[in-house]
């Protein structure tokens, strides 16, 4: 039987980050790599408008363009969205509740890891042959080996195990969630942010097995000659779209729900008033939820299902927008008679409101399936989805990042940069994305490289572009801002914005262990209740004692290399390789399950006031 | 010896005596519900393309009434012992685990021995993964599922031959009631495969 | 035999096991279903039309006595067991139907 060391093990450095289990870590390491693949995806997403900005332009070639679009929205979505909602996730969640760590923390580093490697592996296709190109959505069979080239295959590897990253983190947060709510929470006390990500956590669990098996068929017959989708033997494309958009619809409500968590905090936050309406915003995000898996084929009214199966989905899709106004309407009673403030996470949730509301209505407008025949593969589209994933995701995800900066880094991000990055995203992303609704109805179809002088598709264009050009000044004023308060000596206090959650109660950034005690949770906005009670903090539900906390392993990293390495195998055809890549993984994860892990303590003495050091 | 002393203050139902337990046994049930959308992914894409022989042997010429029997019967055996095993880890009676464990793994690996002499016996008939869209939906399906079987011994095996030096505990005993849960519901779906890919197959019908 | 006893045994959540006997009684229970479900087949002793529903309502009565007496799904501590296993089959049951109607024109 191992003993267990009774203080931390000392690490520093990137030794450190390698094998961190630590929640808090491992929100900052999402927040990097996703931070840096959303620098990756708007280079390619301004490469796309230069291309776009004049007629019958040669800037990149129709190739490169192609691979532009398919890895813009790959990379968007997969590689930066999502981790950085991860991120706040990890950040936030367990000290939302009064926990100590997740209830896997293990498999937390594993998943941030997996996603990781999977995200590396897919942009190394740009220099080994060429970077996907069919697109996010990748059909086949535009995207068997006939039509496209070995890019495919990093797209599907690749995004299996991103995929798989994201898989386990979801039912890490769900066990969370349900098991470890520090005493008097029950889940009609948990704060808004909370639920949304358990809400998302359980779509991730039913969402990405459906596009694992896309991804699998897929695969299937790029690497193994099957026939899925062959239809000379007897194959079917359909089965490829449903099986994607099966988890592509969910999939936005995995991103826009946990925003729609930081615009609850956030504005009830800085209106000094309790969210308005909070068991309909609970009912409303599960109800989303729910619909969400039973709307996928509007993504395919124009395939031939036919007037029954548009008309289901159809009407489907219209009743998302119910519970969608309920949360609108909820966020707008709050903030009447409050007392507003308007610092930057404000603004960004403030500026939400009426742009995801926008994104909404041409939603809705899509949702008739008649009208979506002149809709779709539109420009109309373009707009649509990215009104909802900038004016919802982005602007949401920068809120919540402005207002828990200081929990996460002991630091507040500067307020006039702040404003500054937020005027100049905000009129940016106006002027690129609203023309783009005109160019569609104007007739201009998505994914085309150019466009023909004299269809009246130029001034529209060119805008556009001149509005991405506003949004990346924004995005390198973010950038400073980040820098400029690296710099800064300042030390942010436990609780800057007069906060009603438990996460405000602790230091920023806080101990190793989070709470000194678990907490006594006595009502809905724990922290609030306490405040207008008259105490400092919270109220502790246990005496002081030895903390037991995880100890730190670079299994999760290796584990992930091996699968790195066995994708270059399998895509190559070198099945040596691959062999001593899954070798690797499973030779890991056996050496996890014999060797025991008992953590490590962390005694009372060692509990100040500052906490103890990682 | 350690595992005498451990039984002899196991808690009962020691897997979920922990809070570690409890996470790990909700985890697990939370990723079933998963496989559950993953597997049903492939019956779906299995139905879909179940016609499609390409010209190939088709369902009612290949399958074989007998071999699937006993198939289905060893591994619902299987599951049988594994629930006595689990018994056993109630009773916490090491010994007693460990026998019915073994049991159930010899008997998943008749069950891919069998298995893999079908496979074997249908690409000589011409049907393979690569021969039709009903050969690729077919092996992927049946593949998975197989596939999962031999994780499952591979697993199952492991935590019998950590258990002979670590014995029964609250670490250990978590980690044998979640792969017995795996091994059920590899039962469940085999439940599902011989109904809809063999049995249906056999009818020769399309569904509905 | 299947339908009334796993209701029963849901309104009674359990917290301890009343040993072999259920568990057995599954098992003989799983067997007959198979062999029902064989014999239907084999035999042709189901018509035509109805075969197909029949060995499937079949399946889905095994799984079920596995989920419950087996795994346990019945008994107090298993909520989110269940919600996860009923949500899964749900969306998915959602997706098959669309693929029986809507893959084929």
């Amino acid at each position: 039987m191992s003993a267990h060391a009774s203080h931390a093990p000392k690490r520093s450095g990137l030794w450190d980050w390698l094998t961190t289990v630590d929640h808090k870590k491992i929100a900052i390491l999402y927040l990097v790599a996703g931070g840096i693949f959303f620098l990756a995806g708007g280079i390619e997403a301004l490469l796309i408008r230069l291309q776009l900005m004049y007629p019958e332009s040669n800037v990149i070639g129709a190739k490169t363009f192609n691979e532009m679009i398919t890895m813009h929205g790959t990379t968007m979505i997969f590689l930066a969205a999502m981790p950085i909602i991860f991120a706040l996730m990890n950040a936030v969640v367990p000290l939302q509740i009064g926990a100590r760590d997740v209830a896997f923390p293990f498999v937390n580093a594993l998943g941030f890891w997996l996603f990781f490697f999977g995200g590396v592996l897919i942009n190394t296709s740009w220099f080994l042959g060429g970077a996907p190109d069919a697109g996010w959505t990748s059909y086949p069979t535009l995207a068997l080996n006939q039509y496209s080239g070995i890019g495919v295959d990093f797209y599907v590897l690749g995004l299996q195990i991103a995929g798989l990253g994201t898989l386990i983190g979801g039912i890490n947060f769900l066990v969370t969630i349900i098991n470890m709510r520090a005493p008097g929470m029950t889940f009609m006390r948990m704060p808004l942010f909370t639920w949304t990500s358990f809400v998302t956590s359980g779509l991730i669990l039913f969402a990405f097995p459906a596009i694992t098996v896309g991804l699998v068929l897929l695969m299937f017959d790029r690497l193994f000659g099957g026939n899925f989708f062959n239809p000379d033997a007897g194959g079917n494309i359909i089965i490829f779209e449903h099986l994607f958009w099966i988890f592509g619809h969910p999939e936005v409500y995995i991103l826009i729900l946990p925003c729609f968590g930081i615009i609850s905090e956030v504005v009830s936050t800085f209106s000094k008033k309790r969210l308005f309406g909070y068991s309909s915003m609970v009912f409303a995000t599960a109800l989303i939820g729910f619909l969400g898996f039973m709307v996928w084929a509007h993504h395919m009214f124009t395939t031939g299902l036919g007037p029954v199966a548009n008309t289901l989905f159809g009407l489907a899709t219209m009743l998302i927008a119910v519970p969608t106004g309920i949360k609108i309407f909820n966020w707008l009673f709050t903030m009447w008679g409050g007392q507003i403030r308007f610092n930057v996470p404000n603004l960004w949730a403030v500026g939400f409101i009426p742009t995801f509301t926008i994104g909404g209505m041409t939603g809705v407008m899509l949702s008739v399936p008649s009208a979506d025949y002149q809709y779709h593969d539109s420009y109309f589209v373009v707009a649509h989805f990215h009104y909802v994933i900038v004016g919802g995701v982005v602007f949401g995800l920068f809120a919540g990042l402005y207002y828990w900066w200081p929990k996460m880094f002991g630091k507040m991000l500067n307020e006039t940069l702040g404003k500054w990055n937020f005027w100049t995203f905000f009129i940016g992303f106006h002027l690129t994305f609203f023309p783009l609704h005109f160019l569609g109805l104007m007739g201009m179809p998505r994914r085309v490289y150019t466009f023909l002088h004299g269809q009246g598709l130029d001034l529209g264009n060119f805008i556009s572009t001149i509005g991405s050009f506003g949004m990346t000044i924004g995005t390198i004023l973010f950038l400073i801002n980040v820098v400029v308060t690296a710099n800064s000596k300042q030390k942010a206090p436990a609780d800057p914005w007069d906060g009603r959650t438990l996460e405000w109660a602790i230091p920023s950034p806080p101990p190793e262990y989070n709470f000194a005690q678990t907490p006594l949770v006595r009502g809905l906005d724990a922290l609030w209740v306490e405040k207008m009670a008259g105490n400092k903090g919270y109220v502790p539900a246990e005496p002081l004692g030895s903390i037991h906390m995880p100890s730190p392993s670079i299994i999760p990293f290796v584990m992930s290399v091996g699968l790195f390495i066995a994708a270059y195998g399998f895509m190559f055809h070198q099945y040596v390789l691959a062999g001593i890549g899954l070798a690797i993984t499973f030779g890991s994860m056996l050496a996890r399950s014999l060797k025991d892990d008992h953590g490590y303590h962390i005694d009372p003495e060692e509990i100040e006031e500052k906490g103890v050091k990682a | 010896m350690a595992t005498h002393h451990a039984n002899a203050v196991l808690p009962d139902e020691p897997e979920k005596a922990t809070l570690e337990g409890k996470n790990k046994i909700l985890g697990f049930w939370l990723f079933l519900g998963g496989e559950t959308v993953l597997f049903g992914s492939l019956f779906a894409t299995f139905i879909a393309l179940r016609d499609q022989a390409n010209g190939g042997p088709t369902a009612q010429e290949l399958f074989d009434m007998p071999i699937v029997a006993w198939s289905t019967f060893i591994l619902l055996t299987s599951s049988m012992t594994s629930v006595m095993a689990v018994l056993a880890l109630h009773k916490k009676n090491l010994k007693q685990l460990q026998a019915w464990m073994t049991v159930t793994v010899l008997l998943g690996l008749a069950f891919l021995c069998l298995e893999i002499y079908e496979f074997n016996h249908y690409v000589h008939l011409g049907h393979t993964i690569a021969s039709s869209a009903f050969g690729s939906a077919f092996y992927t399906l049946v593949g998975f599922h197989g596939g999962h079987v031999a994780f499952g011994i591979a697993w199952i095996t492991t935590l019998i031959l950590q258990s002979l030096k670590k014995g029964l505990t609250v670490v250990t005993a978590p980690k044998f009631y979640v792969a017995a849960l795996y091994w059920h519901f590899i039962d469940v779906v085999w439940v599902f495969i011989f109904t809809v890919v063999y049995l249906m197959g056999m009818i020769g019908g399309k569904v509905g | 035999m299947g339908a009334g006893t796993h209701n029963e045994e849901v309104r009674k959540p359990k917290t301890e096991h009343g040993g072999v006997k259920r568990h057995l009684v599954a098992f003989i229970g799983s067997l007959v279903l198979t062999a029902l479900a064989f014999i239907a087949v084999g035999f042709e002793a189901v018509p035509q039309g109805f075969v197909a529903p029949f060995i499937v309502a079949l399946a889905f009565v095994q799984a079920l006595f596995q989920l419950f007496v087996w795994m346990h799904m019945d008994q107090k501590g298993h909520e989110f067991a269940r919600i996860s296993i009923f949500a899964g089959l749900f969306f998915i049951l959602a997706a098959i139907i669309v693929f029986v109607y809507w893959v084929w024109v």
